[in-house]
């Protein structure tokens, strides 16, 4: 949890921040005005303590155990991060689909939503239509039901290969293929670009149009103006997109397990890592790998987020920090 | 002739993303209408006739439970939810947002890293804790957690948002002798507005297609909702019914979609003041 | 789970760590909600009984018919239902186990009667057998024993299931082959499948039809095939009873028939979920090796003229045995043991049950209630009772008892690694060696 510290709480932050000089210091000393946040936190203290803390206490247990959901866990210290780390082969490929996943997956849903936002922004009439239209997808989630019409499109026969094998790229059904599989998926998950795009959208209707305005008197043409003042502009949005899309790949397990039935076959292609995590765990009944499986992947993200955090500083501007 | 492609060509743009996109959705609910022979086998896009039997089977339910019912039982989940959602967490970013206490900041990083955390993992504990509580075989372990603010999305949304809000409206109520709780409920949740509906938006159509907790934590067919009597319909151990299958799918998206289509304004308006600044 | 579970000193029962960490904050909120509870037994003088089972439609319709037949025989008792799909159903089991206990009555698979009778989540229903409580007289000894778990009864089966052969005749005629005959032969059946494959018949989308779906993913079909030389597939609870040369001879066939396109091809074989997604559902494959339940969903998608038939042996000695398709245990917990086994015995033997349940657990394991309800059958489900009639005149050796707790690792293993030899990924031996490694891990624990 640590690895996520350098997330300043932003109420923290105003409170002791520049505005501490323009507040008016009518009361006493402000720790006795303490009460009031507890108050408000009690339930989400409350939620955190029993249903959040102590499943993670718990999980963390486990995760030195042996543990088969039937008898009481046994202690075995290290052993299933060490049998995972250095026996286990299919942990190993579990890690490479996932990461091809994550680095397949999140730029072009992101790419995509963005190119979305672009282009509803630029519709004048029927914008609202489209954006419906364009989140629709996004409703239906991942299905037993979706699943079966993904398959159904990317298999021998399919849409996708046909259209596909009309242009001359003949890859034969993706669904049946383990070098295709993960790409089914990936495509069902970049489908559902909905809640990015509307992220994106409301980032760019925020850019003050007067912005354009002064770039355009400068003398850039729309390239210009899309480099010099929407992405810049909107970098703190593409942050808050790709993190929380990030964390949400890393843990991609909904729409594997649905089309390939929870199997993440053929031939372990699909097995990302939730998916392995709830084999072991659920099918083959060794919950304390399963426990110490999620721990390190609870440290890979957040490593990984406290990356993202320290790279954004360079990349990421912000509008209300300028003065500082 | 090039302003008219100027015109046209965004429009041309979003009309082929829009065919590309709404192609998979067209042919489930063409799917919905195919003989039982047709559903599986046959991949053509059209049926060969409108099998309606499938939508009549399918109104019909599960165990016979109507799906009435089970849509009215989705949406009492999905109701609490939403207002459990909204409440606790719009309660929970205020403090973060404004308020000054010890551990701010250990306990704001808890609250982002329990994003991180694989949720199949605590549901055994979670369901043990319940189960312990005597609420297992009710609408208590689906609903009771969003009053508790568990979910972390909203709290970090709901908070960014109110980072983004003028602090004088606040200022002067203060000085009017306001205290925290009125300033809360009168001046900044109203302001919140937007992220709220978002929220609301957002748990809606999550808790609308949630099948795992669903699953776990509810006993009778006659609590069952849209999403697991769906499942019903499809056991591999026998003989499926695959064609109501895809009209029940129909059937349980739709109140999602009109809830939506008359929504969807107030979730950009929503985002578009939230201030989703990293 | 390192070591035999009778071995270890634990607790009593199994209110584990987990379940005191839980109980320690649950308390402090229990006070405030615990009414809100919606179950318990509260019902006035009366008991209420919870009984889960997986299942379509169909099967539930008439599993709740008889349950209410049985509350009317029993005023003071109430039964709730559950029912769900198999693999929720199997991952919400597990939970309940895990987390509180599983219903009074459950209906369980083959697989699992070990893992929850040794796990503490089952009753012992030796007892209850003994007193005649549950009544086994119509039901085979031999049958019986396949709900054991270190020979104390915990199930008691519910239906009778058994492997066969689902083949297309209009396809054996037109290559010229005989029908399946009980006696007839793995290789005889290599021999058809080739056959059919050289005839190059076309699929409803255009694709070649091979001679039967690919048996290598298919661990019961690998456990007919080593029954059928006189082997087994468990020798003990911990131990396998194959070697890695028996495995890598059946999967050296099948990858072999596959290659030659006498068994259906990779990716359809991958992809099959149920009868309608299978190679032969799918008219990619003229047979496929199935059990007799969902055997009637063939003819039903693809036309009368699929027949059922024995599957292969090795010279003569046939493989299949009388499984259990599923049994039902009673929770360990229930606070109602004797009205629990009273359901149990009026779901098997009440005569008027057995009319309502028919053959949607497969064939009753009741005699006298399966042939009473054989009479009223028609098309293909008299044709797998005619089938397992005729099985029984043949001689089929007797059921193993079930199988160890591992055995569901090993089973989705067994599927995952021949994928590895279907996809070039792996040889036979490699794939069979990588297996026996898994499942010795499995049964270790």
């Amino acid at each position: 949890m640590s690895t996520v510290s350098t997330e300043a709480p932003p109420g923290a932050d105003r409170t002791d921040g520049p505005r501490r000089s323009h507040a008016p210091k009518r009361r006493g000393p402000r720790r006795d005005k303490q009460w009031p946040a507890y108050v408000f936190l009690t339930p989400w203290m409350l939620g955190a303590a029993v249903l959040t803390l102590v499943p993670m206490a718990v999980s963390l247990y486990l995760s030195f155990t042996d543990y088969n959901l039937f008898e009481a866990p046994s202690w075995v210290g290290l052993r299933n991060y060490r049998e995972m780390l250095t026996e286990d082969p299919r942990y190993w490929r579990s890690v490479g689909t996932t990461l091809l996943y994550v680095v397949v997956a999140v730029p072009l849903k992101l790419v995509l939503a963005l190119g979305a936002a672009l282009l509803l922004k630029s519709l004048g009439r029927g914008r609202s239509f489209y954006r419906s239209a364009f989140y629709a997808p996004s409703l239906l989630g991942a299905s037993m039901t979706v699943a079966l019409v993904w398959r159904a499109l990317f298999n021998d026969g399919g849409t996708v290969p046909d259209v596909l094998g009309a242009i001359g790229i003949n890859t034969g059904g993706w669904v049946g293929n383990p070098d295709l599989a993960v790409f089914a998926v990936v495509l069902l998950t970049v489908w559902q670009f909905g809640a990015p795009m509307v992220i994106f959208l409301a980032g760019l209707q925020q850019i003050s149009p007067d912005l354009y305005e002064a770039a355009a008197l400068d003398g850039a043409g729309r390239w210009r103006q899309f480099v010099s003042v929407t992405v810049p502009m909107l970098s703190p949005v593409v942050f808050f997109n790709l993190v929380l899309e990030m964390i949400q790949s890393f843990q991609v397990f909904t729409p594997a397990f649905a089309i390939s039935g929870g199997s993440g076959g053929p031939a372990d292609s699909t097995m990302f890592y939730t998916l392995y995590l709830y084999e072991r765990g659920f099918t083959a009944s060794h919950m304390g790998y399963a426990a110490a499986m999620a721990w390190l992947l609870l440290i890979a993200i957040g490593v990984v987020t406290l990356f993202l955090f320290r790279t954004s500083r360079s990349w990421v501007f912000y509008a209300d920090e300028e003065g500082r | 002739m090039n302003l008219a492609v100027k015109r046209w060509a965004p429009h041309t743009l979003a009309l082929v993303g829009l065919l590309v996109l709404l192609y998979p959705l067209v042919w489930l609910l063409a799917t919905s209408l195919k003989p039982a022979d047709q559903v599986v086998t046959s991949l053509d896009l059209w049926p060969s006739h409108l099998e309606w039997s499938n939508y009549t089977t399918a109104l019909e339910g599960v165990s016979g439970v109507t799906v009435t019912r089970l849509l009215g039982n989705t949406l009492l989940i999905a109701g609490g939810a939403v207002l459990g959602n909204v409440l606790s967490c719009s309660l929970a970013a205020y403090a973060f947002a404004r308020l000054r206490f010890r551990m701010s900041r250990v306990m704001f990083a808890f609250m982002v890293a329990t994003l991180m955390l694989p949720h199949h993992v605590v549901l055994i504990p979670q369901y043990i804790i319940f189960n312990q509580l005597g609420l297992v075989d009710s609408y208590w372990p689906l609903i009771l957690p969003k009053f508790l603010a568990t979910e972390a999305f909203f709290v970090f949304l709901i908070v960014q948002f109110m980072r983004g809000l003028p602090r004088e409206l606040e200022e002067s109520a203060r000085i009017d002798g306001c205290g925290p709780f009125r300033t809360y409920w009168s001046i900044t949740l109203p302001l919140t507005r937007p992220a709220l509906i978002t929220t609301a938006i957002f748990t809606f159509i999550w808790t609308w297609n949630d099948f795992f907790t669903q699953m776990i934590y509810l006993f009778s067919p006659e609590s069952f909702t849209i999403t697991l009597a769906l499942r019903s319909f499809v056991d591999q151990s026998s003989t499926s019914a695959y064609g109501p299958m895809f009209a029940m799918s129909v059937i349980s998206v739709l109140p999602i979609v009109l809830f939506f289509f008359v929504f969807q304004r107030y979730l950009v308006q929503g985002m578009a003041t939230t201030g989703l600044k990293g | 789970m390192s070591e035999p579970h009778e071995g270890r000193r634990r607790p009593p029962r199994r209110r584990s760590v987990l379940a005191a960490a839980g109980a320690g904050l649950g308390t402090a909120l229990a006070g405030s909600l615990s009414a809100c509870s919606a179950s318990g037994d509260s019902a006035g003088s009366g008991v209420t009984l919870t009984f889960s089972w997986w299942g379509n439609e169909d099967r539930a319709a008439r599993t709740t018919q008889a349950v209410r037949l049985f509350e009317k025989e029993n005023p003071r008792v109430r039964v709730r239902t559950s029912n769900a799909d198999f693999g929720s159903y199997m991952q919400k089991l597990a939970t309940q186990a895990a987390g509180g206990g599983i219903p009074d009555v459950a209906q369980l698979d083959y697989r699992q009667v070990s893992q929850y009778a040794g796990g503490g989540a089952l009753l012992r229903l030796g007892g209850a057998v003994r007193d005649g409580t549950i009544r086994t007289a119509e039901m085979g000894a031999d049958f019986l024993r396949t709900g054991t778990y270190e020979d104390e009864q915990y199930a008691v089966p519910m239906g009778r299931g058994i492997t066969g052969f689902a083949y297309d005749t209009r396809l054996y005629r037109k290559a010229g082959a005989a029908a399946p005959e009980p006696g007839w032969t793995w290789q005889e059946w290599a021999e058809v499948s080739r056959k059919i494959a050289r005839l190059r018949e076309r699929s409803p989308d255009g694709r070649p039809v091979a001679g039967a779906n690919d048996g290598g993913v298919n661990e019961d079909v690998f456990e007919v095939w080593l029954r059928s030389r006189g082997g087994r597939l468990y020798a003990s609870q911990t131990r396998l009873g194959f070697t890695e040369d028996d495995l890598t001879e059946f999967w050296t066939l099948c990858d072999e028939l596959r290659k030659e396109g006498a068994a259906a091809r990779a990716e359809d074989t991958s992809q099959a979920t149920s009868t309608e997604t299978s190679p032969m559902g799918r008219g990619l494959a003229a047979a496929d090796f199935t059990w007799d339940a969902p055997f009637p969903g063939y003819p039903a998608l693809l036309g009368d003229h699929v027949h059922f038939a024995p599957v292969p042996t090795t010279g003569g000695k046939q493989g299949a045995y009388f499984k259990p398709s599923m049994l039902l245990g009673v929770g360990a917990h229930t606070p109602h043991p004797g009205e629990a086994a009273r359901l149990v015995d009026f779901l098997l033997n009440d005569p008027r049950a057995g009319d309502i349940l028919g053959f949607s657990r497969s064939t009753p394991p009741n005699r006298t209630v399966a042939a009473r309800v054989a009479k009223t059958l028609k098309g293909a489900e008299r044709d797998i009772y005619r089938y397992a009639r005729r099985m029984e005149e043949y001689g089929l050796d007797a059921p193993p008892t079930a199988p160890p707790r591992g055995d569901v690792a090993i089973q989705t293993a067994f599927n995952r690694t021949y994928q590895r030899v279907m996809y070039g990924l792996a040889s036979p031996r490699e794939a069979a060696r990588e297996l026996i490694d898994e499942a010795k891990r499995e049964l270790r624990s």
